[in-house]
Parts: C-alpha cells; structure tokens; sequence
C-alpha cells in the first residue's frame, strides 16, 4: 500500500486536471438547463483527494532519503526527455502546503464567488492551476517544471481573463500573459542550452554537472546562460524588471488571488532555488539576484505604501517578499529561501482571504473608502492582524525565525544585507499597519456603514489558516528548523523586533489616528504618484518594448506592401500574362481558366518531352 | 470646437425624453405601448412571480429558523432535508435563492427608510440584544464574542430583519404578478398600460401594510421589527427596493473594475447607477453577472407563450437568458412607472394647471434620472 | 496500396464529375467525404503495417511508364513523407466537411478537391523526379481554381498571382531536375539513382539555388511569399485550411526531398545562410503579422513565421532537427488549420474579419463562445505553449539546431514570443470584452459546424501530451536522411556526447 501511493504519486497534479476536465459540460455550455456548481463541487473533491494523497506521501517520506520517479515520456535521437518526479519531505510538502491552500481557496471561492454564473471555467482554472503547482514542486526536471511554469503562466491569463467583459481585464490579461512569456521565452533558451551542454534536463543531473570539477565552462555562456535561467522565475514572481503584470493581474478575481500571492509566487521562486547549483557557476548571476532582489524588496515595499487599492497594496508587498527570497538564493542559503516561501505563503494567504471578505461586504477595493470594520468583523479583523503578524518580524510567530536565521544564521551576512532585511521589515510593518488602521480602524465610512461578517464558507478558511499561522512555529520546531533559546542572539532579534514595532507604530500613529487628515498627502507630491505608479513602469515599457514592437511591426508591414509586393506587382508578370485589368476582377474568367490550363499542360508537355529532347542532344554531342 | 446653430433644436435622446414625459402625463407607461411587449412583459411578470415567491418563502424561512445560525448549510432547504433533495441541490437543479440575498446586500447596503433608521436605534439594539442573548444561552463563546465586538453579532440581526424586510415585500410582489398573469390569461389585460394600473392598484393597496419580524428562539417570541416601529410596506420596503435594486445595485465585478486607482465606481452611493433598470443585457449568462441567475431561475417558467416568441429568434434558445433579462428589464419598467405614478404629488389625471405643472416636474426628474438607463433603447425595440 | 491513396480519390473525382446535376449538392458532399475518408483508412492500415524502424522506402511501386523518357510511376514512403500524407488526407476530410453545403457548382468543387488531395498524395509518394514534379503541377490547377471560382472579391487577382508564383516555383524546379538529370547524364529520373549524383560543388549549388528558390515561393519564404496573403484572403476557408495544411508543406518536403537529400554537400555550404534566411522570414513573417488588421492575413504571415522554423532546422540538419522539422510540418498543419477554420467560422458568422471591429465574441449567449475558446486554444498552440503539439514541434527544432547555430536560432525564438503578442491581439480583442453593437445578432452555431475544429483541436492537444505518437514515424527516416551528413552539427554532437560521456564518469 505505502509502496503504491509512493510510486502513484504523479496522480497528486493529476488530480486537479482531472477536475479541471470535468468541468467542461458546464463551461462549455452543454449542461444548461442546471446550474455549474456540481463542477465545483467535483473540484473541491479532487483537492480534497490531492491533498489526502499528499498528506499520506508526505508523512512516509519523512525522515527517508530522496526518491526519484522516472517515467519515459520522449526519446528520439539523442534526447531524453523523462519526466523525474522527486518525492522528498520537502517536495511533497510543498504539495501538501499547495493543495492544502488550494482546498481552502476554493471553499472561500464556493462563498466569494456564490453569485458569479461562470463558476464551471473558473474551478476548472483553479484545478489546472493547481495541477500545474503540484507538478513544479514534484518535478525532478527541468524540462517538466519549464513546462508547467508556461501551464502557470497561461492559467494565470485565463484566470486574470476570468472577466473577459471588463475593459481592463482585456489588457490586464494580456500583459500578463506577455510579460510573463517574455520571462518564460529566456528561460526556454536557458534550458535549450542547457540540454545541449549536458544532455540531461533533470536538475539532480545538473547539480551534478555543475558541482563537478571537470565542468569547464565559459564564464561569459555561464553568465548569459544562468541570466536566461532566471529570467523565468523572475517573471513569474514579478521581480524587477518583470513585474509589470503584477498590479493589473489584481483584476482577476480574489480566491485566484489568494493562490496567486502564496503559493504561485513560491512555485517561480522554487524552480529558482532548484536551478541555484547552476546559477552558482556564475558569480555576476548571483549578484543579479541579490541586485534584483534588493530592488524588489525595498522598492516594492515603497510602492506597497503609496497604493490606495487594497489588493495592490498587499500584492506589491508580496513582490517585495519574494525579493527577500531572490536575495537568499543569490546568497546560496537555498533553506532560508524554502522557509521564507512556506510562512509567506500561510501568512500571506490568510491576509488575502482576510480582504477578501473586506472587499465582498464593502463593494469596494478603495483603502480611503473604507474603515470602522473592526467591530463588526472579528474573524476576518483576527485573521488580518495574525497574517500580518505572520509576515512580519513578531515573535513567535513564524516570519520572525525566518528572518531571524537570515541575520544569524551561520552564514556570514554583509551588514548591507542585514540593512536590507530590517528596512525591508521596517517598511512592510508600516504598510501592513497602514492598511489595517484605514481598513479596521477609524471611522465608519458610507460604504463600510453596512458590514455583515461573511459566511461560513470564507470563515472557515480563515479560522483554518488562522490556526496554522499560530502553530507554525511549532511546526519549525518539529522539523528542527528553529535555533535553541540559547542560540538566539538577542542583538538581532531585538533589532528585528525593533524594526517591526517602529514600523508598525509609526503606521498605526499616522493611519489608525483619527487626528489625521486622510488622505495623507506626501510632503513632495511626484514621489507620491511616482510610487502610486510602480515606478512608471507602465510607462517605460510603453516607451521602450512596446514601442519598438510596434514600430518594427509597423516598418515590416510597410515594406511587405510597398517594397516587396510593390515590386512583384511593378515587374508586371501580370500585366504580362492578363492584360490591364488582372488586378481586380474585371476580366473573363473563363479565358482565364481555359489559358490556365493551357499553361499547365504545356509545361507538363515540355516536362515530358524535355528528356527526350536531351536524349538527342546528347547523341548530337 | 462646432459652435451649435439654434437653440431649439434638442438632442435626440431629450426629445425622447421628452416624449416620455407626455406620455406618462397621458396615462401611458415608460415602456410603449405594443402587443409583443405586452406578451414579453406579462409572460416575464408571470415568470418571475413564480420565482419571486420561491424567493421569499426561503427570505421568510431564512429570517425565522436561520436567525444567528453559525453554520447554516441547510438554508436554502426551507426546512426539509431529504436525500433526494440534497441530491438535487448538489447537481444545482434548484432555484438560485442567492440572487435573492444579492437584492437583500444591495437593499442592506443602500439603506433608504425608516427600516434603514431603525436599525441604528437604541430601540432595536436592545431588542436585538434581548434575542441574541436569548440565541447563544449556551454559548459563552459566541457570548464573549458579542461582548468584545458588540456590532458583530447587532450587524447579523439586522441582515435577519432585511431577510425578513424582503421577504415580506416579495410577498405582495409576487402574488401581485401572478394575479397579473391570471387576469391576462382571462382577457383582462390589454394593454401596457393595464398592467401598469394593476401594479399600482396593488401597490396603493398594500401601501400601508406594516412590516413586523420576530424570532421564536425556544419558546418566547422576540420582537426584531416591532409594530410600535410603524415600518410600512411602501415607503419602507418598495421604495428602498426600487432604489437600491433598481436604480443603484452593485457595479458587476464581470464589467466594471473595482481598481481603486482607475476610480470607475463613485465614491458616493447615490450615484451608483448599476440596477436593473440600467444593466446591460447583453452579458448575461457570463461570469461576473449576478442576474444571469435570476434569468436562469425564469428559465424554468416561462409561459408557452412567451417561450414560443423566444423561438423564433435567430439563436432560438441559445440565447435565452438575455432575451429574458431585455423582457425582465421591460417588466420592471412597467413597474417602475406605477411606483412612480404612486408616488406623483397629484392624481396623474388631475386637471387642476398648477397640480399638472408639479406632476410635469416631478416626471421630468424622475425621467431625467432614467436617461442614461436602458430607457432610450426600450423605446425602439 | 499506395496507389490506392491517388486512385481512389482521382477515380472520385471523375465519379463526382458524371454525377446528374438534377441531384443536388449533397450527393457530390457525401460521395465525396466517404471517398476521402476511404483514403483515411487506407491510410491507417498503412499505418499499421508501416515499421517505422525502417529507413528506407517501404510499400514501394513500380511501374514501367515512358521508359525513354526516364518518366517511370515509382511510388514509395518513408518515414517523412507518412505523416504528410496522413494529414492530407484528414485535413482533406476536414475541409470537405466544412465546406458550404449549399456551394454554387458543387460537381465541379468537389472533383477539384479530390483532384488536389489526389496529386499531393502523388507528390508525397512519388519516387521519380519528374513524376514528382507531375503531381506538383496538376495540384496546381485544381488550387488555381478552387480560389478563383469559390474566393473573395478579389479572387482573380489572389489566383492568377498564385498561379504565376507558382508557375515559377515549378519551372525553376523543373530546370533544377533536368538540369541533374542532364549533367550528370542520368538516364531515368529515378530519385535513388539521382541521389548519388557527384557533381562539383559549384554545379551543386547553382541546382540546389534552383531548387531553393522553387521551393521557397510554395513554402513561402520572404521575399516570395507576398502571394501567399492574398491566396489565404481571398481563398474560402476550407481551401485555406488546405493551402496552409498541405500544401505549403509541399514546399518544405520538396526541399528536403530533393535541395537536402540530393545535393547535401552543397546544401552544407549553404547551411549558414539558409539559417540566416530562416531567421528573416520568422522575424519578417511575424512583426508583419503584428501590424495585420485582417485575421486571415495575420494567420496567413503567422505561416510565413512558422513555416521559416522549419528551414531553420534543415539548415541545421541534424538529426534530432530534422525530426523537429517534421514535427513542426504536421504541428503547423495541424494548428494553421484550426486557427483557419476559427476564423472562418467567425467570418462565416459575423461576415467580418476585423480585429478592429470585433468585439466581445466569447460572449455565452449571443457570441461564439466554443470557437472563441478554441480559438484561445489555437492561439495558444501557436505560441508554444507546453501541452500542445507545437510546442514540442518548435522546442526539438530550437533544440536540434542550437549546436550548430545558436545564434540564428535564439533568433528564431524571439518570433515564437511575437507569435504570443499577435495572436493575444488577436484574441483580446476580437473575443474578450463587451459584444460589439454591429455583431450582436448572429446566427446560431451548429455542434456540426463546430466539429472539424473540435476534431483538429483535440489531435494538437494528444499530439502535445503524447508527441512520441508523431515522432515515432519519422525518427528513422530524418536521421538517415542526414546521417551521411559531414555537417557541424556532427562535430558539436561529438562534443557533446563527450562532454556527456566526462559527465557520467563523475557520477558514482
């Protein structure tokens, strides 16, 4: 029995197609005459199923070594493409973590999204968005997880698509898709490179490859080839400069969302940590990530600030997380990286779920729109301060260890980096505090006049992962993941702690204080829109990518027209054959036909006389 | 810039507008007057009592044996719990009573009316308080819960009344439309302007009816809406509806955006124009839409009559549910010109000059605030 | 049995042609659907018996026809031709069941399609040279037709500028065929007796110019590819479906056949350029489909794109992109015609192809809601997306080719990521959004109608989960075909494989 589901555990992705299939009837409109819930409900059961069959796995793997699943999907000529899956105790575990958080999600959907008639498509996108994540994190290959991360990357338009009516969503879904297949089209090239260098695509083979001594390679194709691997992973968590799609993919809706800003963040993230051998023979390569990073973190934690949207708030500060993590993998701390991943995603999520509910009972995403919600709304007011807590630096829960071990961790840190976590910290808290006093605190505005608490089907997410926030630091001791008490160096962590409460203070004595005047303006205005704005990224990439897309498209159409076909027309090979008026449909068309056919059978004439002509003329030589 | 030539000449929706205007002053109705829109209107009315009073039997059921249940999985079972009707609920073979809570959200959230007022007095949160504390006797939990957030559980009793609120509405409503449909099958109904009389008979009627809720929890019964509140079903329950249902609502997540940067929805309520009077029919039965389940709970009672027309489209039934949500959108603009002939200052067939030129005003706005509704486009079809 | 794949529908067509015109358009339809869908079970008992092991010609023919001439009806398949020729006949299948039921002349339509399924199966069978180039010129006139009598209003002028295009094409593969036969004083066109040809490298390169060139115009290459728009444009869809499907790959097989098979120490020489070449017609094709306004013509310079891929991998020609090659052929054929079909069924509806003006199609109710998602499926399938056949087509060409060019081919894949912004265009706008008011009330779409493009949709998707089901036939043939092949691909192979070999020794 145990060997069995070891050995099936490939069905854990399968699952959640399976469900995805199964809600065609209904998205496809051929069941009508009833409603499409039972595809949800078909959904929730594969989820339930994957995650019992990962529980399972999961619990025999721990304490095992690796163990590897080779199945053979494509041979031909010199290539091998088998799909390797890795059953590890942490591999599965991010399975378990990813359709545990799935189930949830699509419980809070089956009440979030009650009156939304395209909830067939929509449990299907959630189920397919699910099976691609489940196989990233199994996936011993690269080739497997290059494709999944393109499965991802096309749910992710689909699902930002959802509201395919809604104008924005027409563009948000289409940046989405473009920016992130630029991410993805690099990292093709990475792994079309990588194939040809080593000859294998799975990542066990490639540590090897590129631990062992005799890989010689040049340092310049090593850098450009490890810059193509991270390109994907970069875009996928919206890392700079790849982060356009981020804030327009806010229009997808929020249960997509939840997964989005936990869990498929982390899968981009994961893949990145599962390529850090081959990265690492690059030095430039790392310290791109660190660059990047670096810029993500503090830089989105800026823009986080300044966003009176409440998803975009939060999902800005969800780039700026995985900024930390790109900063951990670019140090080599590929640990540190997974356990920054696993609290970010529960505490992340729960914060999402959290506004989520804010948003289904005030029909509003405006921070300046809402407060007073504290009092009408504990389960989701406790779930929101728990998340928060979560995230942040807040002993004892579990993003305090976390980046605990970042500062004190055996690693020797530069003291920049030690700058970088702090601040990075420092800003989160005042962003997180800044939504929460405008969200929960003050006063009752016209919009949050009315706001019942939600029902239980949102509720019960948020009790559920309001429990597994409190007991993740439990959960790291188990796994021994957290220093004794007497390892702690209370320097550090009272420097942490400082950091969140001076954040935090700061954030609750501007936003949760009615003495205020709200909005708050920015004593320099520019800076204000410019961070409002994400760094005017929309703009440079209309000034520079698009533009130069467009344009190219432009000239090539232009040349195709006037150039290329000009000059076919002027050579007047029609004129030639059909008179003056050949070029519209002035002429007779049955000469046409008859000389037509005349051609065709001189020239066949010719073909079979031609022989016989050289056959004389060989003789006459 | 053009610079515009003569005064006189109006654009062409005012003139439309206009001629509304003298047409509701002739005893006509919003909606033109022809035998294909009597048939659509009166078959959908018929149709949507059906549903309505599915609707508010569950409103009702909800409000009285729902009230503060923290898990309520059975609610929309009104009460009877079978294998076989689970089944069906599962497979979703089952009226959408979720449309129905959308009205009530949209009612709760708009507020409007001495229902809306009463909520925040002192009289109902110790009325309220009362059932509560009577609901969670055994439960120091949800007690202690209550006491840290006192507008919890408050916030909870007042969506109970809204249910309560509704249903009783409905109730009128419904038995109206289907009386309609009754008296049109008997030949009585011949006109648009027939069904627009009989809605307002109904509603001038009912107008006085008080709206009362109360709870049983064990064996006492608690008042929530008492009748000393003097809560009337017109002013506190019709017009409200009319305003937050059919004027305002909710801007539909499948049209609108909710980014807050790119500022699409008002921050002010009351400019919300997302009703049924003004949504746009041609998405429906999509994602994002919230009526595509009012249309899909019609579906299922259409009168032979009414489905026949339907047939005979270009689509045939492939695209029912927007052609029922252009007839459901004719419907209630029938009834929006009896709630507004009812709520005229004079007697609509007044011929005192003054009274005629108030009614001609108080028209005039209410046909103003239509304009950009879905108005215009009813006049041609 | 390979005879009956060009007798049964030749034999149609004269059938279909004596049929009374008193009968009406279905007779001919259904006589001539069960006709073709005879050829598709000839062609999966081929299938069966076929060994893909094999890397020679199997089911060979061979009958005595103009001995003098050197003319002789030699038929064989191998491994690259099968898979063509199995999708001629199920995309032949496909655009007679999408073909207008209530067409003017249906005798006369019908007759011309099985002529043109006839003589692309002649061409992809032939082994005689000269009788290749017989079918490349019959299949001619039956296309040359079918758009003038059946296309847009600008039908004549897309036709004759097909014809004279393709006239061209055919003399200069004329030219290229007896020019060999003559030099090297060849007494039969025989492929396999030509192909041992030794002629100077020079003399090699002038024939295989001829070729390229001929070829180039059917494949199309830029610059001879401006008749292909046109063609697509004003051709009815199932004739696109066609043209896209089958017979542009005409082109890339002659040029494997004959420029890549006969002439491979020239074509060795040329290899670079032709990889450059690639990398302007992918770039050209796509960036010129970005700025198209018309779906047909963005789908038509899409082919141009793709189709440039498959160049690209012959230039290569290595064995694992030669296989690519293939595969890219069917995945393109395959995926051209959906998205044909697509766009054909939202013409056939709305009775416009504007990007601009369409609005909104997915729409549940009054829009096209299947074939807006399985356009988003084809869409998809264009640009690589895993999970697709294409995908696997364009990642063993990218892969097979990255050794010996690199640069050219990360050229290359910079036009599957235009592919992505075009089509997303496309999609965005046409399907997403609200229905626009000028398309609101369109006709009701059959399950009938919609099941060529169901049909096709599914093949890319189980040729995507399983593109062993594809390879399996060709792997033999193309690395045979290149296997003799001095190419650098060779050379870096070598390296490879020992850097491979240094690397499993680390292993314990």
């Amino acid at each position: 029995m145990h060997e069995f589901l070891i050995q099936t555990s490939w069905w854990i992705p399968t699952y959640g197609l399976i469900g995805a299939v199964l809600t065609l009837p209904w998205s496809m409109g051929i069941i009508r005459r009833t409603g499409p819930r039972p595809a949800a409900y078909f959904n929730l059961l594969m989820t339930l199923l994957s995650l019992a069959h990962s529980v399972w796995v999961w619990q025999m793997t721990l304490g095992q070594p690796h163990q590897l699943l080779e199945f053979q999907w494509f041979r031909a000529v010199d290539l091998d493409l088998s799909f390797s899956l890795e059953i590890s105790p942490v591999s599965v575990g991010a399975a378990v973590l990813i359709t545990g958080l799935s189930l949830l999600a699509q419980l809070y959907a089956l009440g979030y999204m009650e009156i939304d008639w395209g909830l067939a498509r929509f449990f299907g996108l959630m189920g397919f968005f699910e099976g691609a994540m489940t196989g990233i994190v199994l996936s011993d290959s690269l080739f497997l997880s290059y494709a999944l991360l393109e499965m991802l990357t096309l749910s992710t338009y689909l699902l930002v698509g959802f509201w395919y009516v809604q104008p924005l969503v027409v563009t948000a879904a289409r940046d989405a898709f473009l920016t992130k297949r630029v991410g993805d089209l690099i990292l093709l090239m990475g792994v079309v490179a990588v194939s040809t260098f080593t000859g294998s695509l799975n990542f066990s083979d490639l540590t090897q490859w590129a631990w062992a001594e005799t890989t010689v390679l040049d340092p310049n194709v090593a850098t450009l080839l490890g810059l193509a691997l991270i390109a994907g992973p970069v875009g996928k968590c919206a890392q700079f400069p790849l982060h356009l799609w981020l804030d327009e993919a806010m229009e997808g809706p929020n249960p997509a969302s939840i997964l989005r800003n936990s869990v498929v963040v982390a899968c981009g993230a994961y893949v990145l940590i599962k390529l850090q051998p081959v990265l690492s023979l690059s030095p430039v390569v790392l310290n791109v990530l660190l660059i990047l990073g670096t810029m993500t973190a503090i830089g989105a934690a800026l823009v986080a600030i300044a966003q009176i949207d409440i998803k975009r708030a939060l999902s800005h500060s969800t780039n700026s997380y995985l900024g930390l993590v790109f900063i951990a993998v670019g140090m080599g701390q590929t640990e540190l990286a997974l356990i920054l991943l696993f609290t970010h995603a529960i505490t992340k999520a729960l914060i999402f779920l959290s506004v989520g509910g804010v948003m289904n009972v005030t029909y509003t995403q405006d921070l300046t729109e809402m407060g007073g919600l504290a009092s009408r709304m504990p389960f989701t007011t406790g779930a929101y301060i728990i998340g928060a807590m979560g995230v942040l630096a807040m002993p004892p829960l579990g993003g305090f260890w976390a980046m605990l071990q970042w500062i004190d961790g055996l690693w020797v840190v530069p003291l920049w980096l030690d700058i970088v976590v702090l601040l990075f910290n420092g800003l989160t808290a005042f962003s997180l505090m800044r939504v929460f006093g405008l969200v929960f605190m003050g006063e009752v505005k016209p919009k949050t006049r009315r706001a019942p608490e939600v029902g239980w089907a949102q509720a019960v997410p948020m009790v559920a992962l309001v429990i597994l926030t409190l007991l993740m630091p439990l959960m790291l001791y188990r796994w021994g993941l957290l220093p004794g008490w007497s390892a702690v160096n209370w320097r550090v962590a009272i420097s942490l702690m400082l950091s969140t409460l001076v954040g935090a203070g700061l954030g609750a004595w501007i936003y949760a204080n009615s003495g205020w005047e709200k909005p708050i303006r920015f004593p320099w205005k520019p800076v204000q829109v410019l961070l409002a704005e994400d760094f005017g990224i929309l703009r440079i990439y209309q000034l520079s990518v698009v533009l130069v897309v467009s344009l190219l498209s432009k000239l090539a159409a232009w040349i195709d027209r006037y150039i290329v076909d000009g000059m076919v027309n002027l050579v007047g090979l029609f004129t030639l054959v059909s008179g003056e008026g050949l070029k519209y449909s002035g002429f007779g068309k049955s000469q046409l036909y008859v000389m037509t056919i005349l051609l065709a059978m001189a020239l066949i004439g010719v073909v079979l006389s031609f022989p016989f002509l050289s056959h004389l003329m060989s003789i006459a030589s | 810039m053009p610079q515009k030539t003569g005064q006189t000449v109006l654009p062409p929706a005012s003139q439309t507008l206009e001629e509304i205007v003298r047409r509701l002053e002739t005893g006509g109705a919003l909606l033109p007057n022809s035998p294909d829109n009597l048939i659509e209107v009166v078959g959908i009315l018929k149709s949507y009592g059906e549903v309505l009073n599915a609707y508010r039997l569950n409103l009702t059921y909800i409000a009285e044996y729902q009230f503060l249940v923290l898990f309520p999985f059975f609610k929309y079972f009104n009460g009877e719990v079978t294998a076989s009707k689970l089944l069906r609920h599962w497979w979703h073979d089952r009226i959408n009573y979720e449309f129905s809570e959308y009205c009530m959200k949209a009612m709760f959230w708009h507020g409007g009316g001495k229902l809306d007022d009463y909520l925040d007095s002192d009289e109902f949160r110790q009325l309220a308080q009362k059932a509560i504390q009577a609901k969670l006797a055994g439960n120091p939990l949800m007690l202690g819960c209550n006491r840290l957030f006192p507008e919890f559980l408050l916030e909870q009793v007042r969506v109970m009344a809204y249910y309560s609120a509704l249903g009783q509405f409905w109730t009128v409503m419904s038995a109206m439309f289907l009386d309609l449909s009754d008296r049109y099958d008997r030949g009585e109904i011949q006109s648009i302007g027939d069904v627009v009389d009989h809605i307002l008979v109904g509603l001038v009627e009912a107008a006085s009816k008080p709206i009362v809720y109360q709870v049983k929890i064990g064996n006492q019964t608690y008042d929530i809406l008492p009748a000393s509140a003097g809560l009337t079903f017109l002013m506190d329950t019709a017009v409200p509806y009319v305003e937050a249902v059919f004027f305002r609502s909710f801007p539909f997540r499948g049209t609108v955006t909710y980014n807050a940067q790119s500022h699409q929805i008002s921050a002010d309520q009351s400019q919300f124009c997302y009703g049924a009077l003004y949504a746009d029919p041609l998405p429906i039965g999509g994602a994002g839409i919230p009526p595509t389940l009012l249309m899909q709970d019609m579906t299922h009672f259409l009168p032979e009559y009414l489905h026949d027309l339907y047939r005979m489209g270009l689509r045939g039934e492939e695209d029912l549910r927007v052609k029922i949500c252009i007839s459901f959108q004719k419907s209630m603009f029938c009834v929006t010109t009896a709630a507004i002939l009812g709520l005229a200052p004079y007697p609509i067939t007044t011929t005192n000059p003054t009274e005629q030129q108030a009614n001609h005003i108080y028209l005039g706005s209410w046909v103003k605030r239509l304009a950009d509704s879905r108005l215009i486009t009813l006049q041609n079809d | 049995m390979l005879s009956a794949l060009i007798w049964i529908p030749l034999l149609g067509a004269v059938l279909v042609t004596l049929l009374p015109s008193a009968w009406g358009a279905s007779y001919p339809r259904f006589l001539s659907l069960g006709l073709i869908g005879a050829t598709v079970i000839v062609s999966i008992l081929l299938g069966i018996q076929f060994d893909p092991s094999l890397s020679d010609f199997q089911f060979t023919e061979q009958l005595p026809w103009i001995e003098p001439l050197g003319l002789n009806y030699q038929l064989g398949v191998d491994g690259l031709a099968f898979p063509l020729l199995v999708m001629n006949a199920v995309l032949t299948l496909i655009a007679l069941w999408s073909s207008d039921r209530f067409t003017v002349r249906p005798r006369l339509y019908y007759t011309l399609m099985l002529l043109l399924n006839a003589s692309v199966s002649g061409a992809f069978l032939a082994q005689n040279v000269l009788l290749f180039f017989i079918f490349y010129e019959i299949e001619l006139i039956p296309l040359y037709l079918l758009i003038a009598i059946w296309g847009g209003p600008r039908r004549g002028y897309a036709a004759t500028k097909f014809l004279i295009y393709t006239a061209v094409s055919g003399v200069l593969i004329l030219i290229a065929f007896l020019g060999l036969a003559w030099l090297t004083g060849s007494t039969t066109f025989d492929y396999a007796v030509l192909k041992q040809q030794t002629l100077p490298l020079t003399v090699q390169v002038a024939l295989l110019g001829a070729l390229l060139v001929g070829f180039g115009i059917k494949i199309p290459l830029v610059p001879f590819h401006t008749w292909l728009p046109d063609a697509h444009v004003e051709a009815s869809t199932p004739i696109s479906v066609l043209l896209a499907g089958v017979l542009l790959k005409l082109g890339t097989y002659g040029l494997f056949r004959f420029g890549l098979g006969m002439f491979p120490d020239a074509w060795v020489l040329l290899s670079p350029w032709l990889a450059s070449w690639a990398v302007v017609s992918v770039l050209y094709g796509s960036f010129t489909a970005i700025a198209q306004k018309d779906m047909k013509k963005m789908v038509a310079y899409s082919s141009i794109g793709h189709m440039g891929f498959i160049l690209l991998a012959g230039a290569a020609a290595s064995p694992l992109s030669m296989l690519g090659a293939v595969m890219q052929m069917v995945s393109h054929g395959l995926i051209s015609g959906l998205l044909f079909l697509l766009v054909g069924g939202v013409y056939a509806k709305t009775g416009s192809r504007d990007i601009d003006l369409l609005r909104g199609l997915l729409n549940p109710e009054r829009g096209l809601p299947v074939l807006g998602s399985l356009m988003v499926l084809g869409a998809m399938a264009s640009a690589g997306i895993p999970g697709m056949v294409g995908f696997m087509a364009e990642f063993l060409v990218f892969r097979g080719s990255f050794p010996v060019f690199p640069v050219q081919t990360l050229l290359c894949m910079i036009g599957t990521g235009l592919t992505a912004v075009y089509l997303l265009l496309l999609v965005n706008k046409v399907f997403f959004g609200r229905l626009s008011e000028s398309v609101m009330n369109l006709p009701r779409v059959r399950w009938a109608e919609r099941l060529p493009a169901i049909s096709l949709a599914l093949l890319v998707v189980t040729f995507g989960i399983q593109p062993i089901w594809l390879s399996r036939w060709t792997e033999v043939s193309t690395t045979t075909l290149v296997s003799h092949f001095p190419t650098i691909a060779q050379v870096t192979a070598a390296q490879t494989a020992a850097n491979s070999d240094r690397s499993e020794e680390r292993m314990p």
